[in-house]
């Protein structure tokens, strides 16, 4: 697209926002990039990019992907353009893309790295155009904003252009309905676990009759909620095969095997939660389709580390007290973290404290999601205590009795903080901190209350 | 006592189909069936207390149109016969006239019920009801694509004091025909309306019903009829 006048002038007027927000060290990562859209809509289309884009996006997992992606890209000397500490929404990557191109609107950065919020795929693609479209999952999310996944897809599908190449999730079959006209696609996976099932008891499974003939789909195995490996017994309807296929994991030895057409090559496991063993896979695979050698990759993945933004823990006496935010009003990654609980090892106390911040503020919050998160993975024995605070308390007390927790374990209060007077620190090893994005100032209330309650308890 | 849960592999979204899950510990004696979309429903040669269908992807709503299009008249003949039906969440529109897609393309739906719906998938609706059924104060959730419309002054659900009702133009708010009841209210609307869900024993036939974990789920009834009645709940969504 030719530069235009507007466009010169969106660019400028956005470039000296972003400078002047710099320099009063505020966020410059979301407005500028609203101020040039609002100038010239097609900004996006006009300004010149990297020569290749890869957009990443799914419901979960996007942003350790990106940041995979993103510093392996750098360790191989390649300047990137990311959106990183922005937002994935149009105006975050409009900031981007401004931030990446000097003030006649040339690039100067080799490779895009675009973290895409699925729901903005609209107002996105139509100008960006990526070379490779990575999608991680897609699950269900927020019942306001999301809905269900039908609508995900649908949005998805109705912009995403053809041109792409596609990324695909091989045992997430709503993910391989990217792109139905999509010529170039592959696909990564992970191979059968002995942890697998053949019939999960997740209340999540959002794909469960073949979508071409109706029938009930039955498993090869089944890892959680609608992740495996399916097919159809009436019609030829199954799984892809993986062409990036994680096989041999040894927990022990922290290896993984990455198996394609050219070979069986082992790399270093930078995790044990499965789900980062996923976004590793989905890195891999994207940076040899990005055209990085099998033994680059390699090398750098011995020097991985995940940086765990959602997961911190502390060792206060002889307790752990960890961290981990749970995401509230999204059932699928509630349901992750009590999965990750439950399987944790010691007896264990769950503070939790989902509710969300605007509806405490503003209104009461639609409980909906917590009927379709796994508070049955919360009964069991290794948890010893289940302590409820905030607003809605009353609310998840009564999901944790429907989904059969004794009520001896459940306590209930309205305040965080005062739910902390619950906790009974001669029956628990570790305690487990459940937050929400916006709630990070009252977790830590709560933690500085159990630390102190432990140490008092220690003079004691 | 027998219930059937039409489709719930395809149609449970926003944890609907809890419903049934704390019906049926307030009814452990009771049979609960589920009828997979691929199968023919129970109810076509057997009689049931409850039938029951969740909220479901609008694609979804096709099929389940196909599906219980040829058993039209045993519907008819069970809503007249007072067999007790709970559709929640968008369910109820399978049985109006038709579903009109934003592009004004039409889905012919069973055309039991005298209303049509519209659909509009770029505008979601999020809103909370608060109504009565005589002296009975139900509170609700709301989250949908799509409205209806077609008079129901003399078939709703609940008149309410705070939300709207079949769209935004009514304060009649679903279908109610002898013991068939509608809704657009979806998720864990018996759990979070346990004076409702007596009431829906009764109907059912159930004596004496009692409610499972009674004390909370009193209070947290109380608590968020509380929260619905004071101002910072607004009288319309967004």
């Amino acid at each position: 697209m030719k530069k235009t006048f507007k466009f010169y002038i969106a660019l400028w007027v956005a470039k000296i926002v972003a400078g002047l927000l710099k320099l009063l060290r505020r966020n410059a990562s979301f407005l500028p990039g609203k101020i040039a859209l609002k100038i010239c809509p097609d900004f996006m289309g006009i300004i010149e990019k990297p020569e290749k884009i890869i957009a990443i996006t799914g419901t979960n997992g996007k942003t350790t992907v990106s940041n995979m992606i993103i510093d392996a890209l750098e360790k191989c000397g390649y300047t990137t353009l990311n959106n990183r500490i922005g937002s994935n929404v149009n105006s975050g990557i409009a900031s981007s893309l401004l931030n990446g191109a000097t003030f006649m609107g040339k690039t100067k950065k080799q490779i895009a790295v675009l973290e895409v919020d699925e729901r903005s795929s609209k107002k996105i693609y139509p100008y960006l155009k990526p070379n490779y479209v990575l999608c991680t999952n897609i699950f269900r999310d927020s019942i306001k904003r999301n809905a269900h996944t039908d609508f995900i897809i649908d949005i998805i599908n109705s912009a995403i252009p053809k041109e792409s190449k596609l990324i695909l999730n091989a045992d997430d079959l709503i993910c391989c309905s990217i792109g139905p006209e999509n010529k170039e696609k592959v696909y990564f996976g992970i191979d059968k676990l002995d942890t697998d099932v053949e019939e999960t008891t997740n209340i999540l499974r959002d794909i469960r009759t073949c979508p071409v003939c109706n029938t009930k789909l039955k498993y090869e195995y089944m890892r959680y909620h609608h992740i495996g490996k399916a097919y159809c017994p009436n019609c030829s309807f199954k799984s892809p095969e993986s062409d990036y296929l994680g096989t041999n994991i040894d927990f022990e030895n922290k290896t993984i095997d990455i198996k394609t057409k050219s070979g069986t090559n082992k790399y270093k496991l930078i995790s044990d939660n499965i789900i980062n063993i996923y976004n590793m896979v989905a890195a891999i695979a994207a940076l040899t389709e990005l055209g990085i050698e099998t033994q680059k990759i390699i090398e750098i993945f011995n020097d991985f580390k995940i940086v765990e933004t959602r997961y911190s823990e502390e060792k206060v006496n002889d307790k752990k007290v960890v961290m981990y935010l749970a995401k509230g009003q999204n059932a699928i990654a509630c349901s992750r973290t009590f999965d990750y609980i439950k399987h944790a090892e010691g007896k264990k106390a769950v503070m939790l404290n989902l509710d969300d911040f605007f509806d405490v503020k503003d209104s009461t919050e639609n409980i909906s999601w917590i009927y379709d998160t796994d508070y049955e993975l919360l009964n069991d024995d290794s948890i010893e205590q289940i302590i409820v605070g905030g607003a809605r308390a009353k609310d998840h007390c009564l999901r944790l009795l429907i989904a059969g927790v004794p009520k001896e374990r459940i306590k209930c209060e309205r305040y965080e903080v005062d739910a902390v007077n619950h906790l009974d620190l001669e029956k628990v090893d570790n305690i487990f901190i459940l937050y929400d994005v916006y709630t990070v100032p009252t977790a830590e209330k709560v933690k500085a209350k159990i630390k102190e309650k432990i140490m008092q308890n220690v003079e004691e | 006592m027998k219930i059937e849960v039409l489709f719930p592999e395809s149609c449970n979204l926003y944890g609907d189909i809890q419903n049934m899950v704390y019906l049926k510990k307030c009814m452990p004696e009771a049979e609960f069936i589920e009828t997979a979309i691929d199968e023919e429903p129970k109810f076509v040669k057997e009689d049931m207390n409850l039938i029951y269908l969740g909220s479901m992807k609008e694609r979804t709503q096709e099929k389940v149109i196909n599906k219980l299009l040829p058993y039209k008249q045993r519907i008819e003949e069970l809503i007249n016969n007072n067999t007790v039906f709970l559709f929640t969440g968008n369910s109820f529109e399978i049985l109006g006239k038709y579903i009109e897609n934003e592009d004004g393309s039409k889905i012919d739906a069973l055309g039991i019920f005298d209303i049509y719906a519209k659909r509009d998938m770029m505008h979601r609706y999020n809103g909370m009801v608060l109504g009565k059924i005589d002296d009975m104060e139900i509170v609700g959730f709301k989250s949908l694509f799509s409205f209806s419309y077609g008079n129901n002054e003399n078939e709703y659900f609940l008149k309410l004091q705070k939300g709207i009702g079949l769209n935004k133009e009514t304060k009649l708010e679903g279908i109610r025909r002898n013991n068939f009841i509608g809704t657009y209210l979806t998720g864990p609307f018996l759990i979070i309306n346990p004076l409702f869900t007596k009431y829906l024993m009764e109907l059912m036939g159930v004596e004496n019903p009692k409610l499972e974990f009674e004390e909370t789920i009193m209070e947290a009834y109380e608590n968020r009829l509380a929260e619905f009645k004071s101002k910072r709940v607004s009288e319309q969504g967004h």
